[in-house]
This record gives structure tokens, C-alpha cells and sequence, in this order.
């Protein structure tokens, strides 16, 4: 084809790149995945499971909690009335809604639970009704009669003459420290009295605009809250909060590594060519190939992951060796060449270099990972499109004429021509033992470390807070929790009851404070009747405590029959459905998961599932608490965190095997060409990678995914730079060279320079780049063949 | 977080009777200097209950104590003795020596709430005691009168209408809760002073 038709019929596709890309990020408004459970293998993701956490994450997620306190009650209101008026304002409610406490919600919570009180019996009265004789019974049921305060008390004395209902209700708000008090919620701790206040946001957390919004005016109102009672102290953890501390982090990294890297490359480029074009090019192509990729991937799969796209940016490292590469043969070739046929001159490294590097990511999409098969899918094609880009468009948009050769160019030449080579005089090979001699002891101190928390990198002051506040709410983990599944309503309860029974010792012995379940509220059907029974033997039969309290009020046996008939009366079973309807549910209605259609057996019937909450766990139980649920059937502890870090750590295993596959394949791809000195092109790269590995190691930096995926993506650059060194080694000129040197110069200022952020993921990722391409650099000239070297013996 | 904090219903309302030791009451300045804020006050009560589905009023007669800085001793002595024990941080009911009941801030952080207004109506702030009721009362020569109706919903249909008479000292107790449960309380015998509080009731504070 003419190249120019071939150049408009490229910008024909990337027009409907452009387009198809600005209808799904302006029209659909589409979200990157982030859940990083997404990326576990397809089996391995259990419909149940995933839900349990959308469940409990998501929700959690959108909330904002603010502790406000003070010395005293009065104090604490003053400073929580400030903080709340602050964030009335029109503005700040359309990010931040208040969650009002509904004053009805809690009047009618116990009214609907009246029918069933006799059923409802805490679980030390429930061992208490086995152990205590009927005079006990008899005797504090008179005390409650008779006293004016005799202790906790619902409805009329006949509702509960033995005070089992209301030892329940202290049971179950015995789950939270949090106190309804004077139309606020109340809590207190060290000393101090504290307002709970708690807001939802209005838009997703992980958005930029509610992070924009929402900081500034949580700030305000601790501000005001402080201006109303100095004193005051203003507790708020959410996740908006630690999204926002991650992106002021990196918008501060941006205006520093981001102005630095950019300004290097800036100067790079004018020094080598005089001109500032090759930039524009460069990220013309970058650019074309990103937004390929997404358009693609999107139309195979249907959604992106977030981790997709931070690995896909990486792509900027390879993209752009295919254009400068172009340049600098550009400003190299003779003028009288035109640009057309110097491209296609070209064209064979060019294309080996693509399929080098397609094939080399193309290993990922065999592991059985989801995440790391996108990756492929999308690293490949942005290749490809950017490679194009190159191919139909350079040719059309550098002429001879466009680029001169700067100071770098010229005197570059002559420093690389004194670039000591790789043979085997006793000096290669002492230099070459001394580095095997690193590599050994570097390899030896390798440490892994794929947990999550080490990625952490909130503010210290965002962590106390987070702490301190959890402390004080002794709310329950969303993260760590029992998820608890059977065929029926019924089968879940008795499995809830039953980790329960195992739980309770464990409370005894400190490993938790307590726990959250729906059968705490609505107990099995078996439990249910058990409890009835337990009653009617131990305080309604006719000779039981109810009858010893008639004489002793002198009542007779008909008061006696009337509240037993009463009591009974308030014994309607209780259905899980019915309850979850009413108000007393609104809290815990969380825990309940209901039937969940399990796509992968359709056949086995339906699945309903539950989760128990933990609360107050301490990190150093967690063995304990995952063996809790050994042998229960149907029950399942669940750690998030725990789970995360097995996905990255797996995700490390596999990734360091494709690493070496992509090698293995690369080598037998460029073998057909380059023949016996198809082991140079990969040389300089797989020295860089054993060596980088190796500092890490004796830099005491615990290895992990983010390390390997660096190593990746330094095969993918290295193996370009090793083609264009042995493409060029018959024609003499130095064009390789160049485009080698600013390559790398650029992949190291663009990546290398993420070794000084404060990310943890992002340093590990930059400092493997720093080292990994300053070394392939260094090494790649050595392993060059000199023109004479070409004609002796290779070795 | 409403979820997870729960709409718990107002704790105040499990233990209604507390909350209805009003000895306070408003015009509250006015009342507030009739009362004559003793550090030991002492005396008897006698206590009558009618219950929903009883024939028979319930009558009791007792002792109590209001020590401040300590708490408060109520002792029932007839029909058949118990004692309930309020300190600052917990409630504890006393049927002879065993322990029927004991509540503790620990585990009921509203506990040291409901005592601290409790001894603060006693000693007659009556600051407090507004934030939770609306306070209507009227007086007439050296005694006064008082209603108290629960701001809180759930506060108010836990305890009902409370009522109030008193004059340096609080006289009687009212309490209509909807269930039908009405109790009286009226006080008589009080003693302030360091003879007040009999050696066996020091021993139990």
C-alpha cells in the first residue's frame, strides 16, 4: 500500500479509537475494577464468598465516622452540634449526607419483638434456667416485683416476671459500647465523652471529586468543632480519607518525580535532536496504543481492572522504544533517504522487537489468572497499536530535514566507542566472576513478603485515628468475619448456633470480644423450641416459680395460669424473613446474606448464607479464630487481608515463572535470525535481571509481585535494545546506540525515578526499573559484536 | 454505621424506675433553692404498686440513703429484705448476700450515665435533668409540685408519666407507665447529718 493511504487509513482506526474510547469514559461512565479478588483464578472465586464481601466492604466503604468528644457530656454535644452545623450547608450535604438516628426506629424496635419475648432468653440465663432451683427463680422475680429500680425492665411486670427478656435485650446491647443519649449517639472512653457521628457519602469513595470535596470539609468542621470547645478532640476514619491521604501523596509525587522525569526527557530529547517533535511523536504513539488496548480489552471482556491499567502504563517503557528507535536511524541516515524507504530498511528489527515482545506477553495469558491473562491481552495489543502508529505515521510526519543532531548525538559516538566488550581475555571473565559472586550472596539474603499490610502507606496520624476510633466503637472487622452457609433459613441458623457454642469459650479466653449474628436475634426453629420447653419445665409448670410467686403475692393458682397462659402467648415462633422486615432488624439485617444463586451448580439446589461478625479480635488470634471453624460444615472463616496477600503472592510465583517462560520463547523467536548470537541479544538483560534481584537482596528489600512485574516489563525493554544493538552491528553507524542510550534514559527518569515515591508498590516497581535498566544499558554495548568482531569468530 | 452502631433503643429505658428519682424539678431555680441538698440524707419509704392483671396492690416499706460522693442504698425491709446499691460505676441488686443483679459501666457504659443524673437531680442540678425531660412544676408556699415527661420517645414509653411532690426534701414518687404498672412512693422519717446513716448501711456503701 502507498504509505499515504496507509497513513490515512491508520488515522480512519485511531478516529475510531478516539471515539469508542471518549463513548465509554463519557458516555458509560466506565469504572476500572477494583477488587483485587477479581484477579483470582475463575475457580477459585466462590459466588458466596464474593458477595459476603460486597457485602461488608462496599457499605462500608461510602462511610465517614466522627468521633467528637470532650471532657464532659455537655462539652462533647457543643463541639458535635459545631461540627454538624458546619457540614449542613447546601454544599457539604450534597457530599456528605448525615445518617440520622431515627427516635421511632428505637421506640419500635422492642414492639415488635414483644410477641416472641419468651422465646428470647440471653444465653447466661439460658445456662442459669438449668442450674438455679425454683426458689431462686421465685425469689428475684419478687425482689423485681416489689422493687421500685429492680434493675433492667421492659413493659409490664407480667410481660417478664422473670426478667428473661430484658437480660436478653442487655445481651444484645452489650454488642455495641454505643448509647443512644439525649438524641445522640454516646460514647465514652480515657476519660473523655465522645459523640458518635457518622455520614455517608454521596459519591464513590474512590472518586477523585468526592476526595476533593469531602477532606476539605471534614477539615472545616474539626476546625469549628475546635473553635467552639478548644479542647475538643475530632477522631474521623474512612476509607475517603485514606484514598484522599494516597492521593494528595501522589499528586505531590507527580509535581516532584512527575516535573523531574519530565523535564529530563525534555532536555534529553532537544540535546540528542534539536527539536522537541520526537516527544510529541513518541507519546502519539504511546497514546494510540493505550487507548487501543482498553478498546479491545474491553470489547473481549466487558470490564478493566485497575491493576490492568497500572500494569498496562508500564507499556510507555517498550511503546516507546519503537519510535525512538525510528529517530535516531533518522537523524543518523543519509538525507538523500528518504523517509518511507528508511522505514523500510527497518522494518525486519522493527518487527522482531514487536514480536519479541508480543510473544514474551503473551506467556502471561497461559497462567490460569485472570488478572494476569488481561494484562496480556491489553500489554500485547498496546504494543501492537503503538508499533503501527510508528509504522504508518513516522514515515509521513519526519522528513530528513525535521531533526539535527545535538551536542548528546555527536559526542556520544565517541564515548561508546571506548566501551570495554565482553570476550574471553581473564579480565571479562574476573569481572564476570565478581559479579556471579554479587548475584550469589544478593540471591542468598532474598527475602519474600507478599503481605498486604507492608503496602500500607496512610499517614501514621490516618492510623491512629483509624485505631483509636476502633477501639472506642469496638465495632466489628469488615474484613475478617465467619460466612456460614446451608440449603435452608433453618440449616444456617443451627450452623450460626453451632460455631457459636465453639466461639463462646473463646470469648472467655480473651481471643475476642464478642460476636454479631442473626441467630443471636431469631434462633433456630430447634433452638426455639428447646427454649420453650426449657421454660415450661423450669418456671410455668404447675409447683415452678411462677406458682411459688402467686402464693407468695397471694394471688392463687389463677394469677398463676393467667401469666403462664400470658407468657406463652408471647411465644409465636419467629421467622427469619419477618423479622428482617422489621425495625429491630435495620442493624443486622448485614449479616444476613439470604439465598444466593450460585451460577457454577445450578443444580444443587439453592444456598443461603450468613455472616457472624467478630468484634474486638486481636491480630495475634487469628489462627485461633480460622481454626474455630474447623470441622463445622458449612462454615468458613474469611480473612480479606489474609486473602489479598495470598493473591499477591501467588500472583509473584507465577508471574517470576512467566518471566523465565518469556525468555525461553523470545530466545527461540529471534534464533532463526540472529542464529549463534541470538544469546547476545539476551544477555545484557538477563545479567541486568539476576543482578538487580540480587542488590535488592543485599539492599534488605523483601521481594514481591510488584519487583517481578518490573522484571517483566525490563525483559521487554532490554530485548529491544539487544535488537537494535545486533541489527545494527553490520551497518557500523551508531544509530543504535543512540536510540539504546535515550531509551534507557527515558525508561529510567519515567520509571526509574518511582524509586523515590512513597508508595510502597511503586517504589518496589521504580527502584527494580532504576537498577534494571541502568545496568542493561551499561552491559548491552559489552555484548555487542565490533565490526571486526562480526567477521572473526563469534562467540 | 447506623447498622453496625444499632438503633439501639434508649438503654435509660431498661431501667425506668432510675430515671424517675426526680427530686428536682422547675421552676427550676426556684425549686432549686427550696431543696436543701444535704451531704447524708436519710428516711423511710413506703411503696405501693399496682399491677396490670393483679387483684391485690403490692405494699413494701423500706429505708434508703443519698450519700453523695458515694451513691445511693435502697433497702426493702418488708415484705422480705433486699438491697440495691447504686455507685458511680455500678448497680448492684442484693437479694441477703447473693448478688441477683450487677450491672457495671463496663459492660453497660450507661450505667455511669444514669447514676450520674441521679445523683446530680439529688444534690439539685437540675440541668441535667432537662436535657432528658421537659420539667413542668409549680409552687405553692414552701412545698412544690412536678411533672416530668420524657423528651425521647422510647424514654417516655419505657417510664410513662412521673410526678413529683416535695418540699427541702423530695415528699412522694408517681410513676403511670403505659403497661398499666402504677407506682407510689412516699417518703417520711428523713434525717440529714452525719447521724443519718446507720452503721450497717456505711458498711454496704
Amino acid at each position: 500500500m502507498h504509505p499515504r493511504r496507509l497513513a490515512l487509513a491508520w488515522a480512519f482506526i485511531v478516529c475510531l479509537l478516539v471515539g469508542h474510547n471518549a463513548w465509554l469514559w463519557i458516555g458509560q461512565r466506565i469504572a476500572p475494577d477494583t477488587d483485587i479478588l477479581a484477579l483470582l483464578p475463575i475457580e477459585k472465586q466462590d459466588p458466596v464468598l464474593q458477595q459476603s464481601f460486597t457485602h461488608m466492604v462496599d457499605s462500608a466503604q461510602q462511610r465517614v465516622v466522627v468521633l467528637v468528644g470532650a471532657r464532659d457530656w455537655a462539652a462533647a454535644g457543643r463541639a458535635a452540634d459545631a461540627y454538624r452545623t458546619a457540614l449542613a450547608q447546601a454544599d457539604a450535604r450534597a457530599v456528605l449526607a448525615f445518617d440520622a438516628i431515627g427516635d421511632d426506629t428505637q421506640a419500635n424496635w422492642l414492639a415488635s419483638l414483644q410477641p416472641h419475648a419468651t422465646l428470647l432468653i440471653g444465653s447466661a440465663q439460658e445456662r442459669q434456667l438449668h442450674t438455679h432451683t425454683a426458689q431462686v427463680w421465685a425469689d428475684d422475680a419478687l425482689a423485681r416485683l416489689y422493687n421500685a429500680f429492680s434493675g433492667p425492665r421492659l413493659g409490664a411486670f407480667r410481660d417478664d416476671p422473670f426478667g428473661l427478656f430484658a437480660g436478653w435485650a442487655q445481651e444484645r446491647a452489650g454488642e455495641t459500647p454505643v448509647r443512644p443519649r439525649d438524641g445522640r449517639l454516646f460514647v465514652a472512653g480515657e476519660g473523655r465523652e465522645y459523640v458518635l457521628l457518622t455520614y455517608t457519602l454521596t459519591r464513590p469513595a474512590f472518586s477523585l471529586d468526592a476526595q476533593d470535596a469531602a477532606v476539605p470539609l471534614l477539615d472545616g468542621a474539626a476546625a469549628a468543632a475546635r473553635r467552639a470547645v478548644p479542647d475538643a478532640d475530632v477522631i474521623s476514619a474512612g476509607v475517603v480519607l485514606h484514598a484522599a491521604a494516597a492521593g494528595r501523596q501522589a499528586s505531590r509525587e507527580i509535581h516532584t518525580i512527575g516535573v523531574g522525569s519530565v523535564l529530563g526527557i525534555v532536555l534529553l530529547t532537544w540535546l540528542t535532536f534539536r527539536s522537541l517533535r520526537p516527544i510529541g511523536l513518541t507519546l502519539l504513539a504511546i497514546g494510540v496504543g493505550f487507548l487501543g488496548a482498553l478498546s479491545v480489552c474491553w470489547l473481549l471482556f466487558g470490564q478493566i481492572h485497575l491493576l490492568t491499567l497500572v500494569f498496562g502504563a508500564s507499556l510507555i517503557g517498550v511503546a516507546q522504544d519503537y519510535g525512538i528507535y525510528f529517530l535516531c536511524h533518522r537523524l543518523r541516515a543519509d538525507p538523500a533517504l528518504d523517509s518511507p524507504a528508511l522505514l523500510r530498511r527497518l522494518l525486519p528489527g522493527l518487527g522482531l522487537t514487536l514480536l519479541a515482545a508480543v510473544i514474551g506477553y503473551l506467556g502471561l495469558a497461559l497462567t490460569p489468572f485472570p488478572g494476569l491473562r488481561h494484562m496480556a491481552v491489553f500489554s500485547a495489543l498496546g504494543l501492537v497499536f503503538a508499533w503501527l502508529t510508528v509504522v504508518c505515521w513516522f514515515p509521513m510526519l519526519i522528513s530528513a530535514r525535521t531533526l539535527k543532531a545535538g551536542p548528546l548525538a555527536r559526542h556520544y559516538r565517541a564515548l561508546v566507542a571506548h566501551w570495554p566488550r565482553f570476550s574471553r581475555t581473564p579480565l571479562s571473565l574476573g569481572v564476570l566472576l565478581a559479579l556471579a559472586a554479587i548475584s550469589v550472596a544478593g540471591w542468598s539474603q532474598l527475602k519474600t513478603n507478599d503481605d498486604i499490610r507492608s503496602l500500607q502507606s496512610s499517614p501514621a496520624q490516618l492510623v491512629q485515628d483509624q485505631i483509636k476510633l476502633g477501639k472506642l466503637l469496638d465495632a466489628p472487622s469488615p474484613v475478617q468475619y465467619y460466612l456460614v452457609r446451608g440449603d435452608s433459613n433453618e440449616q444456617v441458623l443451627q450452623r450460626e448456633e453451632a460455631l457459636k457454642r465453639r466461639l463462646d469459650p473463646l470469648i472467655g479466653a480473651g481471643h475476642l470480644a464478642g460476636y454479631q449474628a442473626l441467630s443471636n436475634w431469631v434462633p433456630s426453629q430447634q433452638a426455639q423450641a428447646a427454649r420453650l420447653a426449657l421454660v415450661e419445665a423450669k418456671l410455668l409448670a404447675v409447683g415452678g416459680p411462677l406458682s411459688l410467686l402467686a402464693d407468695a403475692i397471694e394471688e392463687g393458682p389463677e394469677w398463676a395460669a393467667a401469666t403462664a397462659a400470658h407468657l406463652r402467648s408471647q411465644g409465636a415462633p419467629m421467622r427469619v424473613d419477618a423479622f428482617l422486615h422489621s425495625a429491630a432488624a435495620a442493624p443486622w439485617r448485614h449479616l444476613w446474606l439470604g439465598e444466593i444463586a450460585a451460577h457454577s451448580q445450578p443444580a444443587a439446589g439453592k444456598t443461603v448464607a450468613s455472616i457472624v461478625a467478630v468484634r474486638g479480635l486481636r491480630y495475634a488470634s487469628l489462627p485461633v479464630l480460622a481454626r474455630a471453624a474447623d470441622g463445622l460444615a458449612g462454615t468458613q472463616w474469611v480473612d480479606k487481608v489474609g486473602g489479598i496477600s495470598q493473591v499477591l503472592g501467588s500472583y509473584r510465583a507465577n508471574m517470576g515463572w512467566v518471566v523465565l517462560g518469556a525468555y525461553l520463547v523470545v530466545f527461540a523467536v529471534l534464533l532463526p535470525r540472529y542464529r549463534r548470537r541470538t544469546w547476545r541479544v539476551l544477555a545484557p538483560t538477563a545479567l541486568a535481571s539476576v543482578l538487580t534481584i540480587a542488590l535488592l537482596g543485599l539492599f534488605g528489600q523483601p521481594f514481591q509481585l510488584f519487583h517481578v512485574l518490573a522484571l517483566m516489563l525490563l525483559l521487554g525493554v532490554g530485548v529491544d535494545y539487544g535488537i537494535f544493538m545486533q541489527e545494527d552491528a553490520a551497518e557500523g553507524d551508531d544509530a543504535a546506540w543512540l536510540a539504546v542510550a535515550l531509551s534507557a534514559a527515558s525508561t529510567i527518569l519515567g520509571f526509574g525515578l518511582l524509586a523515590l515515591s512513597g508508595t510502597p508498590a511503586l517504589r518496589a516497581f521504580g527502584l527494580t526499573m532504576l537498577l534494571g535498566a541502568a545496568l542493561v544499558w551499561l552491559f548491552a554495548p559489552a555484548f555487542s559484536v565490533t565490526k571486526e568482531g562480526k567477521h572473526a569468530t563469534p562467540v | 454505621m447506623k447498622r453496625l452502631l444499632a438503633a439501639f433503643a434508649l438503654h435509660l429505658a431498661l431501667i425506668p424506675g432510675l430515671a424517675g428519682v426526680a427530686h428536682a424539678a422547675a421552676p427550676t431555680g426556684q425549686i432549686g433553692a427550696m431543696l436543701a441538698k444535704p451531704d447524708q440524707l436519710c428516711g423511710t419509704f413506703d411503696q405501693t404498686k399496682r399491677l396490670a392483671g393483679m387483684k391485690k396492690p403490692l405494699v413494701s416499706t423500706g429505708r434508703f440513703c443519698v450519700v453523695a460522693g458515694k451513691g445511693v442504698l435502697w433497702r426493702t425491709l418488708k415484705p422480705f429484705p433486699n438491697t440495691l446499691r447504686l455507685k458511680r460505676d455500678e448497680i448492684v441488686h442484693l437479694q441477703g448476700d447473693r448478688v441477683a443483679m450487677r450491672l457495671d459501666a463496663r459492660q453497660e457504659p450507661t450505667v455511669r450515665m444514669i447514676n450520674g443524673v441521679l445523683f446530680s437531680l439529688l444534690s439539685g442540678d437540675l440541668g441535667q435533668l432537662d436535657s432528658l425531660f421537659e420539667v413542668d412544676g409549680s409552687v405553692s408556699g414552701d412545698s412544690w409540685k412536678v411533672a416530668l415527661k420524657a423528651r425521647n420517645a422510647a424514654l417516655a414509653r419505657a417510664i410513662g408519666a412521673i410526678s413529683l411532690e416535695g418540699g427541702a426534701y423530695v415528699r412522694s414518687i408517681q410513676m403511670v407507665e403505659d403497661s398499666g404498672d402504677r407506682t407510689e412512693i412516699v417518703f417520711s422519717n428523713i434525717k440529714t447529718g452525719p447521724g443519718a446513716v446507720l452503721p450497717e448501711e456505711a458498711a454496704q456503701l
